[in-house]
């Protein structure tokens, strides 16, 4: 049974179809990242799935409850955590203080000084939540989130803020409950965070799901053209080069689907006319270039080159 | 349902945490009204209220504020705080975890109407201590100043909640407060006994606060005072069952950024 799956989903603001029929599931253990612009519909789809938000159409389950129904309710949210993308604390409380009161919500939760162990803030353990740092109440933040022990833990937009070394340490944590079995639904604007969490990335845009799948196929960019870029040696023309290439700088590139080929070709050439070949690079599109295309934020980035195809079967 | 009240009192202890470990802010929350009743019985000295059985004016003012003090925590400051509650997502998050709504709203209540009965018992030492006044006696005197306080107090805070609905942002919440409190407090005879028949007097039967004001000055054991009072707790009644229900109505939880 999957943790969550969700058919159908519609939510509506007066007029605006703010969620228009989406559908996804996850399954149990998996890290499964939402990503889209600001509006796309993110923050109203996990807030129904977290129960705070009535649904106008659909059918969801999560941990095989409605979340929609009231009466299970505190059975629901008492195996989901959940964390915000602001810090809600009262001030004067202490960091231990608090992870105290909320680890009493909870049937079975996680000693506290273990989850101030996990976030790092043991030196801040005594300290008043309003003494903290941006970056330590983001990390109290999470520790309100898993003090219940959560089978099912939403992350808003986990690591906005953070530093890069909070940054990592923060994904540590995401891969050390994703390894004892928690299921982690996040939303996040980094596209790097996306590919090194997520098993399952879902792309949202204006209330729908535009894509969905494995970040490293997602959008079919494993396939297709790749690019081939290098700066063209001194003195030699892009006519001498033994393939066709675009671009009149220093730099050329080349699309192709057939790039090992493209490859040897080249470095024979390079090999047997001692040509220096610098600043070679092979890439496909970044999840980033899908990313932007598939919410219309550069709809031009890919058709201003006719070579490129379209990367995404749509 | 044991389970559930245990969490109402382990909740409360952590509200009074939370209040007591502001310093600065607890302080003058619980100061303000006993700062008032300090200043006014002060000036009022040994004056006397020719239309009311001539009874001292501080007399007049120690119930007076005792009432202005369970109002002001339970409307004015519950309000103001459910605002920044709800503004900062703490709400939101304690609306995501298991906690029972209801243990949370009622721990808040229970909270403030704690801090409610500390200014009272405070107020009525010093009425007694600092300027004689004759305090409720007698088992009926005193188990009706409790009676209409927790009446009063729950009505108000009913009051409070139905405010806060109303109050678009933090930034608003103190302003729109203190004005609907300190407008209404005015014609309702805090400052000085209203006469019978009066305008104001008129005027303010049909709010709660004189009521409130004039059910805990009957309860007090002076010439001229019935220690029941059971139409103006009738009133008050009302008053806090028709916000209760439509705060219930309008509660939101998560923030508004209006």
């Amino acid at each position: 049974m999957p943790a969550v799956s969700v058919r159908g989903l519609v939510k509506s603001y007066g007029h605006l179809r703010a969620v228009d029929g989406v559908s996804f599931e996850v399954q149990a253990g998996e890290v499964f990242a939402l990503l889209g612009p600001n509006g796309a519909g993110k923050t109203t789809t996990i807030e129904i799935l977290e129960g705070f938000r009535d649904r106008d159409a659909g059918e969801v389950q999560v941990l095989g409850i409605d979340p929609g129904d009231r009466r299970s309710g505190q059975q629901l949210r008492s195996q989901l955590g959940v964390v915000l993308q602001e810090l809600a604390v009262e001030p004067f409380l202490s960091v231990r203080q608090v992870l105290q009161r909320n680890a009493g919500f909870y049937p079975a939760p996680r000693p506290v000084g273990e989850v101030i162990e996990l976030v790092g803030l043991a030196e801040k353990a005594d300290a008043k939540v309003k003494t903290l740092s941006g970056g330590q109440q983001r990390r109290l933040d999470v520790g309100l989130g898993i003090v219940g022990r959560p089978s099912l833990l939403f992350l808003d937009e986990p690591t906005t803020g953070l530093d890069p070394a909070g940054r990592r340490s923060s994904w540590d944590l995401v891969r050390r409950l994703s390894g004892e079995g928690t299921t982690v639904i996040l939303t996040t604007h980094y596209m790097e965070e996306a590919e090194t969490l997520a098993d399952q990335v879902a792309i949202i845009a204006s209330g729908k799901i535009v894509a969905q799948g494995p970040p490293a196929s997602l959008g079919g960019r494993d396939q297709g053209a790749a690019t081939i870029r290098f700066r063209l040696p001194q003195g030699v023309e892009p006519s001498e080069l033994p393939m066709v290439v675009a671009g009149a700088g220093p730099t050329v590139e080349l699309r192709t689907d057939r790039e090992l080929e493209a490859l040897y070709e080249l470095t024979r050439w390079a090999l047997e006319h001692e040509a220096h070949v610098t600043g070679l690079t092979v890439s496909r599109h970044t999840l980033e270039d899908v990313y932007l295309q598939l919410t219309g934020a550069d709809p031009d980035r890919f058709h201003s080159d006719p070579a490129a195809g379209a990367p995404v079967p749509s | 349902m044991l389970g559930e009240l245990r969490l109402v009192v382990r909740q409360v202890r952590y509200e009074q945490l939370s209040f007591w470990l502001n310093t600065v802010g607890a302080t003058f929350t619980v100061g303000f009204s006993l700062l008032f009743l300090l200043m006014l019985g002060a000036s009022a000295g040994t004056s006397r209220i020719s239309y009311l059985h001539n009874i001292k004016l501080v007399q007049y003012y120690v119930p007076g504020f005792i009432a202005y003090g369970v109002m002001s925590a339970a409307f004015n400051t519950l309000a103001i705080s459910l605002v920044v509650r709800r503004e900062t997502g703490l709400l939101k998050r304690l609306r995501l975890s298991p906690l029972p709504t209801w243990t949370l709203l009622t721990s808040i209540l229970i909270s403030t109407l704690l801090i409610a009965f500390l200014e009272v018992i405070v107020m009525l030492a010093v009425g007694r201590l600092a300027f004689g006044v004759q305090l409720p006696s007698g088992a009926s005197g005193i188990g009706s100043l409790i009676l209409v306080l927790i009446v009063g107090g729950l009505s108000f805070g009913a009051l409070g909640v139905a405010m806060s609905t109303l109050i678009p942002n933090q930034q608003a919440a103190g302003p729109l407060t203190s004005t609907v409190f300190f407008v209404l407090l005015f014609p309702s005879g805090l400052w000085f006994p209203l006469r019978s028949g009066s305008a104001l007097a008129k005027i303010s039967t049909f709010f709660p606060i004189r009521h409130f004001i004039t059910a805990v000055f009957r309860t007090f054991s002076h010439p001229g005072a019935s220690a029941w009072a059971g139409h103006d707790v009738l009133i008050i009644v009302i008053w806090g069952a028709v916000a209760a229900a439509f705060a219930l109505r309008r509660f939101q939880w998560a923030p508004q950024r209006t």
